[in-house]
């Protein structure tokens, strides 16, 4: 293995690793507050992606309800992306409305509202296979009249890495930075860390708790919507079905940061790209298999993720 | 009477298999243990099925010979048992939503092993297996004893120290084990039987649809068996029963009412082409309303005292 395929991978690694890492802060913010594994994050992940699709003015297939449906206007990539996020952030606010909420008013298991959470995904995703059909799709390429890979090397040893690696890369970086700045410096992250560490309390001090529940469903819809974009426009979109499986994929990510845990989540995603990156050519078709590998194997070594300190049960 | 057999002979036999693998989800219920795993050790069983029918003992002319599948049976269930004994002592240690997850991670491994293996046939799978019945429906002497033999099982548990063990552990695990109940040693026990008893219908299920590959027992199925259990009920062995066999004819049973015409074309439409979003929302509604699942031993009493005053 030389030294430029070496730095080829690892930059490869990073890429995807970025999105699955805020893909999986999706989850971890919602599991920090509520302290529930939120399996519709993988249906908002399609939604989003679906969203974005449409929002670009493109054509559904054949098979849905919708068939050959297009929106009367067309919006340029970047404007999608977001509209298409929105899009996600909503689902998120409703699924909390309906799903969790009334769970959590009746002071519910754990254990059942994640049984609950998987019902309404299974749902989201039959009604866009119900609307949209079963086709894969691709999106209009917003990267038209670039090269398609860029040389992060000299000319005589090329580091080549994809124009869309490096454009998701780059998504993946703003959304962490503006996260990081709500959740650190602002009035309202600060609040929302108060309810993670303590819901009562936090209430009892007077912060709206129930609001910041609602808020949070809000970013993890909207990082859910960025990503499955992100990850369609990198491999395309492969059906309804398919962020579920991602979705699966993202519960790894968690694990391995520490449930829970915000910068323990983003060290797990890059960890996770790194790990798929670094698979063997020969061994390459067990590369979807890595993910889950790692979290078995973590969960029984050390269940309170990498950088999480072990809890000790209370009686 | 024979024209309903011959019509609904594949659905009867899957709406038995799936009540026997609602069992294997409700075992480690049983002790407060959200395990998924049984899918994994059901494709397990099936492709033990597979290779032995189709690899070692290649198909004669005629019919395969029924007492070759019982074999088979017994093969995959001691070998699943097996996988189940290795995975659990480690894996049962981990509790609640933890537990969840590696039974996930156990089921999406072993579905990327097996589309990868030489053995399993790849992507194709294994398909040709060689049927020990002429007809379908001739499948229910095999899947109705099995299932009648794990509700047997299951019912004598739930009255045995042993299955009081498990309750106790569900209700509070802390104070079973100050009573003297070994938590690891039940709850492996538990887990290790539901492996036994996915291994042993995955490979009744193997010859029941002739072909089999990786897309057999992954998540989807997870996901179909916990909607067996939580919306059939969680809390007596005869909620995932009912749970698998009603849930199972649903979808046929929509697309009847669909078909009727009375309905709304729309409607119909739905009925026919939306069941699985039917499916998820009966999951959502039911963990919200039904926490416990339709059949709970609550009700069953209330139906053995109705008896009762009826006599």
């Amino acid at each position: 293995m030389n030294r430029t395929f070496l730095l080829q991978q690892v930059l490869n690694g990073l890429a995807i690793g970025s999105v699955y890492a805020i893909f999986a802060l999706g989850y971890t913010l919602i599991f920090s507050v509520l302290r529930i594994i939120n399996f519709t994050h993988g249906a908002i992940f399609t939604i989003g992606a679906y969203a974005t699709y449409a929002l670009t003015g493109s054509q559904f297939g054949i098979n849905g309800l919708l068939a050959g449906a297009t929106l009367p206007f067309a919006l340029p990539f970047v404007l999608a992306l977001l509209g298409g996020s929105v899009v996600a952030a909503v689902s998120g606010v409703i699924v909390e409305r309906l799903a969790f909420r009334p769970l959590r008013a009746r002071g519910a298991d754990p254990l059942l509202t994640l049984v609950s959470s998987l019902g309404v995904a299974v749902a989201l995703v039959n009604i866009t296979q119900y609307l949209f059909g079963a086709e894969p799709y691709s999106y209009p390429d917003p990267l038209q009249g670039l090269p398609t890979a860029m040389n992060f090397g000299t000319a005589a040893a090329p580091v080549l890495v994809r124009t869309v690696q490096v454009v998701i890369f780059g998504v993946s970086m703003v959304m962490l930075v503006l996260l990081t700045y709500l959740m650190n410096a602002t009035r309202t992250g600060k609040a929302l860390r108060a309810v993670a560490e303590d819901m009562t309390t936090s209430s009892l001090l007077g912060i709206d708790t129930d609001r910041l529940v609602l808020l949070t469903f809000v970013i993890s819809g909207f990082l859910g919507g960025v990503t499955g974009t992100l990850i369609g426009l990198s491999v395309g979109v492969a059906g309804p079905y398919f962020g579920i499986a991602f979705g699966l994929k993202g519960l790894a990510v968690i694990v391995l940061g520490g449930l829970g845990d915000v910068p323990g989540a983003v060290v797990g995603g890059l960890v996770i790209g790194l790990a798929e990156a670094f698979v063997p050519a020969q061994y390459i078709a067990y590369r979807e298999a890595v993910p889950f590998a790692l979290l078995f194997v973590v969960l029984l070594v050390r269940p309170q993720g990498l950088l999480g300190r072990a809890q000790v049960q209370k009686v | 009477m024979a024209s309903f057999l011959a019509t609904y002979d594949f659905l009867l036999v899957s709406m038995v298999l799936a009540a026997v693998l609602a069992l294997t989800l409700y075992l480690p219920l049983m002790a407060g243990q959200l395990s998924v795993a049984s899918p994994g050790f059901y494709a397990l069983g099936g492709y033990i099925a597979a290779i032995m029918s189709t690899r070692i003992f290649p198909p004669g002319p005629g019919l395969y010979p029924v007492s070759l599948v019982l074999l088979e049976m017994v093969v995959a269930a001691v070998l699943s048992g097996a996988l189940g004994l290795a995975v659990g002592v480690p894996a049962l240690r981990l509790r609640g939503i933890f537990l969840a997850l590696a039974t996930i991670a156990f089921v999406q491994i072993l579905g990327v092993v097996a589309l990868n293996l030489q053995i399993t046939g790849g992507a194709i799978g294994i398909f040709g297996i060689p049927q020990p019945f002429a007809n379908p429906i001739q499948y229910m002497w095999l899947a109705v004893p099995l299932l009648l033999v794990s509700m047997l099982f299951v019912a004598r548990l739930e009255r045995t120290r042993t299955g009081r063990a498990l309750i106790a552990l569900r209700e509070d695990e802390l104070a079973a084990a100050a009573m003297g109940v070994n938590p690891t040693y039940h709850k492996v026990l538990a887990f290790t039987t539901s492996a036994v008893l996915a291994g042993a219908v995955g490979a009744v299920s193997a010859h029941f649809i002739n072909t089999w590959n990786s897309r057999q027992g992954t998540f989807d199925t997870s996901v179909n068996l916990m909607a067996f259990v939580l919306v059939g009920g969680s809390r007596t062995f005869v909620g995932p029963v009912v749970g698998g066999l009603v849930l199972t004819a649903l979808p046929e049973a929509l697309r009847g009412i669909a078909g009727v015409g009375l309905l709304p074309g729309w409607l119909a439409e739905f009925l026919r082409d939306g069941r699985l979003i039917i499916f998820g929302v009966l999951i959502a509604v039911g963990t919200v309303f039904f926490p416990h699942g339709l059949i709970t031993p609550g009700l069953l009493r209330r139906l053995g005292r109705w008896r009762a005053r009826a006599r």
